[in-house]
């Protein structure tokens, strides 16, 4: 049986230390794009955490949502791309081909979740960060889109020693970068098509919401939080 | 106009021999703003899209404005030819040749913008479908592919278009010419000779192309704006799309030739066939194609209004009230304000310094318009989080304005290559009219007084 | 008569100011093809501008071009529609939930496909029927067709026909009549 990768993030858990964010960074080889480029707008954050504040002082709230791609089943960004740089993995991942990719960026526009990044210049380390790469990723050039991929070089890598060990992948075995480095253990990555995964249990759960479910993308990231008054619709 | 044949040959053949200082002037200006452009475009190319003021979420601006801008224009051509020659509305005759004019070469233009916004642009060929060693072909599921298509059909079609009423005039040329001028013409002339064959021959594939290129251009601006209507992003994903970027392109087609043919009349000395009555047409038309325009913006403004979705009302506020208000009403004013009342009345409308008044600003609110639909809906996506802004660097305010005085200077250098008003077909009006009735000939512009 | 040596062509012409006096003028030849030994094909006329109120106008006018411009558009909208379903088979990338060959998305290129036959048809049924380019200039041509002037004459008429020919168009009311000799 096809694996179908999906993530569960439990909002209620999430402290906002923003440590997935730099997990990422490390293991994607994502540049940091500087503090002028920033202000423009031009940061990548293949994971991001987006801080909402809720109420009036003393009574504020603050809620944290990691937002990584939420991999689509019908993605909008996919059939937009003229190269099939972007385009859905028999694994159920809305996968990026950087070699095909002409930068015309009509995927980021189609993206209602903004969670597809451009490289505007050529990206630059400073040093040392330019001795950190991960050589299962390779390196993207200027004019070349970009996004998560829910660690596709791990799942690859566990795929094949799972294969060579004759052996099916177990659960819990490996999991992306943001993931493993989860101090609250927020993030729950699985096997969706496993009906016994974490993953699959937490995604029915009666806390489970999806972002922007009415736009029809289906997503295969889940998230849980508690009922409030507007039954989690808004932020 | 009692023009003899030779009087006529003279006077529109004149613009291929003689230039005066001023042609020379503009050339040079024309031509540093265009290599300016060029050099900004160099200059993007080798240090990456970043050079621009494009930012997240706002993916696409100036440059995707621009693209549809002059695909709009490229409608002129395609509008006067085309329909007037099935419609078999004679007063058309001396308006060809500029109008399929400003159709090849703001398609030209419009079609370097694909190049322009790639991120890499060298790899553009990738869009072409060819069998190549990657094993694989570009989506067709893609709106990008269908613009592919659709622009390069255009393209062929109108370049086409534009030269097949003109072998009979190089031929004309070449044999007035003598010198290189000669040999040119004479090459680019195809041998032409003037049989009745051929004049059959010619009118009946003249004919075929008109009644063919009307539905590819109503496809190419439509396609084009399924570009942004295949996206599920508020203020895009709406039907209306494609018919209302069809009637902006009409509109600011016209407006176009009316601009272009004020001038060529001015600066050639073409007063006695560019007349006012010519200007009274096409400002009637402008007239109607404002009218629609604002129709069009009208109701998807109030369909938009009276459903109230959170994600587009922000993007309906943004441009009504709030940081693109100015802009909006400025486009408002141009498109419409200005243009209706001017036109409306018939005093004005005969005037061509008046139905030129009107149909600059045209021009400007038809470019805001492109501009307001696509940065303040990328602006404010879904999620409010990543609102975003934008503003233009150098580099895209230079190639814009370069594109500007590329099509003006493109189209200079065509009155000294073509004649700019298609001869044999205005000989072969003033010779209808000399046989026909007098209820036909009463519509030859020629007939009445300015 | 003016007379031209030194050409391959082998003509006599004259030169209509107006396109009445170049019809009486094709009537008289097309009355006299059989007393003086020439055909129909041999008649040749040529003008700056089409003429098709007058019967010389109107030689040569059937043709088939419309039909020919429609087939060449079903070819290439069949052509359009085999490339996309092929292509996108061959290597099948599934994208955005949709199918491999989309009827919608597919229609639009077979649309444009068929559009770009009907006019690459045209240019070339054109470009065929018509016998251009031709640069070898050795078709009867005057350049004084571009002031307005029509030739109506023969090519390769009888060498013994030609003064009573010469006299006849001139008689029509041609302005001048010139013929090239070898």
């Amino acid at each position: 049986m096809e694996h179908r990768w999906g993530m569960v993030i439990d909002e209620d858990r999430c402290t906002g230390c923003e440590a997935c964010v730099a997990a990422c960074h490390a293991e994607n080889n994502i540049a940091t794009v500087g503090d002028d480029q920033a202000a423009r707008g031009r940061a990548m954050h293949w994971i991001r955490v987006e801080r909402y504040y809720e109420g009036n002082f003393p009574d504020i709230k603050v809620k944290f949502r990691p937002v990584p791609c939420q991999e689509c089943s019908d993605a909008p960004c996919e059939p937009v791309c003229p190269t099939y740089a972007s385009y859905h993995n028999p694994e159920g991942l809305n996968a990026q081909i950087y070699n095909r990719c002409i930068g015309t960026r009509y995927c980021a526009n189609a993206c209602p979740y903004l969670v597809r990044f451009f490289n505007f210049l050529n990206p630059v380390w400073d040093k040392p960060l330019n001795l950190q790469f991960n050589p299962d990723v390779s390196v993207r050039s200027v004019g070349i889109m970009e996004k998560c991929t829910f660690c596709i070089q791990r799942i690859k890598t566990a795929e094949i020693k799972a294969q060579a060990e004759k052996r099916p992948l177990k659960e819990g075995e490996f999991n992306p970068a943001c993931v493993q480095s989860c101090p609250a253990e927020a993030m729950v990555f699985g096997d969706l098509n496993d009906p016994k995964s974490k993953v699959s249990r937490l995604s029915r759960s009666s806390r489970a919401t999806k972002l922007l479910p009415e736009l029809g993308t289906h997503p295969k990231v889940t998230y849980l939080k508690r009922d409030t008054w507007d039954n989690g619709q808004n932020a | 106009m009692d023009k003899t044949p030779e009087q006529i040959n003279q006077d529109l053949l004149r613009p291929l021999y003689h230039a005066s200082w001023r042609f020379y002037v503009a050339l040079v200006i024309l031509g540093s703003l265009v290599a300016a452009a060029f050099f900004a475009w160099g200059y993007q190319i080798y240090n990456g899209i970043g050079v621009s003021g494009l930012d997240r979420p706002v993916f696409w601006a100036f440059y995707i404005t621009n693209f549809v801008f002059w695909i709009g224009i490229s409608h002129a051509g395609t509008l006067i030819s085309a329909i007037l020659r099935v419609s078999n509305a004679t007063w058309r005759r001396p308006v060809t040749r500029c109008a399929e004019a400003i159709t090849v070469f703001a398609l030209s233009i419009s079609a370097m913008f694909p190049l322009i916004h790639l991120g890499r642009p060298w790899l553009f060929f990738w869009l072409i479908p060819y069998p190549s060693e990657r094993g694989i072909w570009p989506q067709f599921r893609s709106p990008l592919l269908w613009d592919f298509f659709a622009i390069n059909t255009y393209l062929i079609g109108s370049v086409t278009f534009l030269l097949l009423p003109s072998f009979p005039d190089f031929a004309l040329i070449r044999d007035r010419a003598s010198g290189w001028r000669k040999k040119v013409y004479g090459i680019a002339s195809l041998g032409w000779r003037g049989t009745p064959k051929q004049w059959h021959r010619l009118e009946m594939a003249m004919r075929i192309m008109a009644v063919a290129i009307i539905p590819v251009a109503v496809s190419v601006h439509t396609i084009v704006s399924w570009d942004f209507a295949m996206a599920p992003v508020p203020g895009w994903h709406s039907t209306i799309f494609g018919p209302y970027f069809v009637a902006g392109a009409i509109f600011s087609g016209i407006a176009a030739l009316i601009i272009a043919m004020a001038m060529l009349r001015k600066l050639l000395h073409l007063e006695e066939y560019l007349k006012p009555i010519h200007f009274d047409y096409l400002g009637k038309l402008l007239l109607v194609m404002s009218l629609l325009w604002f129709y069009f913006v009208f109701a998807e403004r109030l369909t938009t209004w009276y459903g109230n979705f959170p994600s587009e009302m922000a993007v309906f506020w943004v441009t009504q009230s709030g940081r693109f208000s100015k802009l909006f009403w400025t486009m408002i004013f141009c498109n419409f304000i200005i243009p209706v009342p001017i036109l409306a009345i018939k005093n004005l409308r005969t005037k061509i310094g008046w139905t030129v008044v009107a149909s600059i600003p045209v021009i400007v609110g038809m470019w805001l318009e492109r501009f307001l639909i696509i940065v303040p809906s990328l602006s404010h996506k879904y999620l409010p989080y990543n609102f975003g802004t934008y503003r233009p660097s150098w580099v895209e305010i230079t190639i814009t304005i370069g594109t500007f005085a590329g099509m003006a200077l493109l189209y200079l250098l065509f009155s000294r290559v073509f004649p700019i008003i298609s001869i044999w077909e205005l000989k072969l009006g003033l010779q209808k009219k000399v046989e026909a009735a007098p209820a036909l000939a009463s519509q030859e512009p020629a007939t009445e007084q300015p | 008569m003016e007379s031209i040596k030194g050409n391959e062509m082998n003509a006599i012409y004259g030169l209509y100011p107006d396109p009445d006096s170049a019809q009486r003028a094709l009537n008289v030849l097309e009355r006299a093809q059989g007393e003086l030994g020439f055909q129909d094909r041999d008649i040749a006329v040529l003008s700056g501008e089409p003429y098709e109120e007058y019967g010389f106008g109107h030689r040569d006018h059937k043709t088939r071009m419309p039909w020919i411009a429609a087939l060449g558009g079903v070819v290439g909208g069949l052509s359009g529609w085999w490339f996309v379903s092929f292509t996108q088979k061959s290597y099948p990338l599934i994208s955005g939930g949709m199918h491999l060959v989309t009827k919608w998305s597919d229609g639009i290129i077979t649309y444009e496909l068929t559009m770009l036959g009907a006019i690459l048809t045209t240019l070339f049924t054109l470009l065929i029927l018509a016998r251009i380019p031709d640069w070898s200039g050795r078709k009867l041509y005057d350049p004084a067709i571009s002031n307005g002037k029509i030739l109506i004459g023969v090519t390769n008429p009888p060498e013994k026909a030609r003064g009573e020919l010469g006299k006849r168009l001139l008689a029509a009311g041609a302005e001048t009549v010139k013929e090239y000799a070898r």
